[in-house]
């Protein structure tokens, strides 16, 4: 039998993981956290939240062991969602740390937003289909919560962007690896929706009341 | 540009939300939960809370709340209230606060927002400011609700909170507070030249303060008695300003 599908939420002081486990709790997923990646759910999706510095984070995830374990992770088909910081982190690099390089799981640079807005881009954006994704659906204009001073530049393949001064990429995927830069946590129900959408695409279950044996 | 936000204030005392009333001191409003639950399912856009126990043991209840209210919001919110070093905004950050509102602290010791907006990132970090007009100084930085006056300019003040770190600034009038006769909005019009968001906040007392708060340059509009007693229903503030041709998440 295999293990039942658990979300693993990565806790490396970086996230705001009591949010993140009252919307999948609300959304009736499993999840558990894990310091480091021997503590991860054998299966089911990895989530890499991310609220803070780019090298602060990246230096926290070396440390627990994350930083080497998520691409091995990934290559054996685990899917792998970030969100915010989370994102970033996932792409090649960020002007936030031009020295540290990103986990490259996602191509593309984070930069700066601005000049011209008040950075950080801070509240509700409205989103837009970019690229047919098979889980994620025409947005329509829905109102999403973002909080953050970097974005990662808009690609060919990204599924839904968000404009801040300029486009950017407000969901980014390939293959079983997805970034988000809102927070579905904090975006109401629309955000409840899409992070339930993005986690059963992962593979993530409600559980299955047992049958009586009869 | 993101959309305007409705923001209403909680002010919670051992854990309990609770409104000041006139002479007779506060009155029990419901549990902090409660209020954000009804809060989120009005389409608010973000809460504060600013916590106004004067104990430290009695903010040790603090946290408990803060989790509580982290697990069933589905919105972001700000906790204020007492903080005064690192250890205090991360202990709340911690429980699953999005922000930490710093006031008096800040201005004791401004070093504060920069300590804060390197340990956490200057998003998490609101300073409120409480401002009256003042003959020497356009407008004047007040502490302790309004009571105590320092010498700082509220012009000078907020562009050095900028500096510092501060990510949103939460201006409050206190010539308006309660009110009801509508913002500042000469305050706002300049203070919203700053690069970071403003909350307006004094004076809200009907549908087209908070447009006028908002074309004067706010960013979010702020406001408690008028949300807690219902009469005006956030849904219909939001439909009226987005009648209006504001940026308005309905």
């Amino acid at each position: 039998m295999s293990p039942a599908p658990t979300i693993t939420l990565i806790d490396y002081d970086a996230g705001n993981l009591a949010s993140l486990e009252g919307a999948l709790d609300r959304l009736g997923l499993v999840h558990r956290r894990a310091a480091t990646p021997e503590q991860a759910a054998e299966a089911g999706p990895i989530v890499l939240p991310g609220v803070g510095h780019f090298d602060a984070a990246q230096r926290s995830l070396a440390e627990r062991g994350w930083w080497r374990a998520l691409p091995e992770l990934v290559a054996e088909g685990r899917p792998l969602l970030g969100i915010c910081l989370g994102l970033q982190l996932l792409a090649e690099g960020s002007e936030e740390a031009p020295r540290a390089a990103g986990l490259g799981l996602i191509p593309g640079i984070v930069r700066r937003l601005g000049p011209g807005v008040k950075v950080p881009h801070m509240g509700w954006s409205q989103v837009r289909q970019h690229m047919a994704h098979p889980a994620l659906p025409d947005p329509k204009g829905a109102w999403l919560y973002f909080v953050h001073s970097y974005a990662l530049e808009p690609s060919t393949e990204s599924v839904y962007l968000a404009d801040h001064g300029r486009p950017f990429a407000a969901i980014e995927a390939r293959g079983m690896v997805m970034g988000f830069q809102p927070h579905p946590e904090k975006s109401g129900r629309p955000g409840l929706l899409l992070l339930q959408s993005a986690l059963t695409w992962m593979g993530a279950r409600t559980p299955v009341p047992e049958e009586p044996c009869n | 540009m993101p959309a305007k936000r409705v923001i209403p204030c909680l002010d919670v005392k051992q854990g309990r939300v609770v409104k000041g009333v006139q002479f007779k001191g506060l009155r029990d409003i419901g549990h902090p939960v409660e209020l954000a639950r009804r809060y989120d399912a009005e389409s608010a856009d973000e809460l504060v809370f600013l916590d106004i126990s004067a104990s430290l043991e009695a903010r040790g209840t603090r946290e408990s709340w803060v989790r509580d209210v982290a697990h069933e919001l589905s919105i972001p919110f700000t906790v204020g209230g007492g903080v005064s070093k690192v250890e205090d905004a991360r202990s709340l950050l911690r429980a699953g606060a999005d922000k930490v509102a710093v006031n008096s602290a800040a201005s004791l010791r401004p070093a504060l927002v920069t300590e804060l907006a390197d340990a956490f990132g200057r998003q998490c970090v609101v300073a409120a400011v409480d401002v009256k007009r003042d003959p020497e100084l356009g407008w004047r930085v007040y502490l302790k609700g309004g009571t105590e006056p320092t010498a700082r300019s509220a012009k000078d003040w907020l562009w050095e909170l900028n500096e510092l770190g501060a990510g949103e600034i939460l201006l409050t009038s206190m010539d308006r507070d309660g009110t009801g006769d509508g913002f500042d909005l000469p305050l706002l019009d300049w203070a919203s030249e700053l690069p970071i968001p403003l909350i307006a906040s004094g004076g809200a007392g009907r549908e087209v303060h908070f447009l006028e708060a908002l074309e004067h340059g706010a960013d979010a509009v702020l406001a408690a008695t008028l949300f807690h007693e219902n009469l005006l229903p956030i849904p219909r503030l939001k439909a009226y300003l987005a009648e209006h041709d504001l940026s308005i998440r309905i």
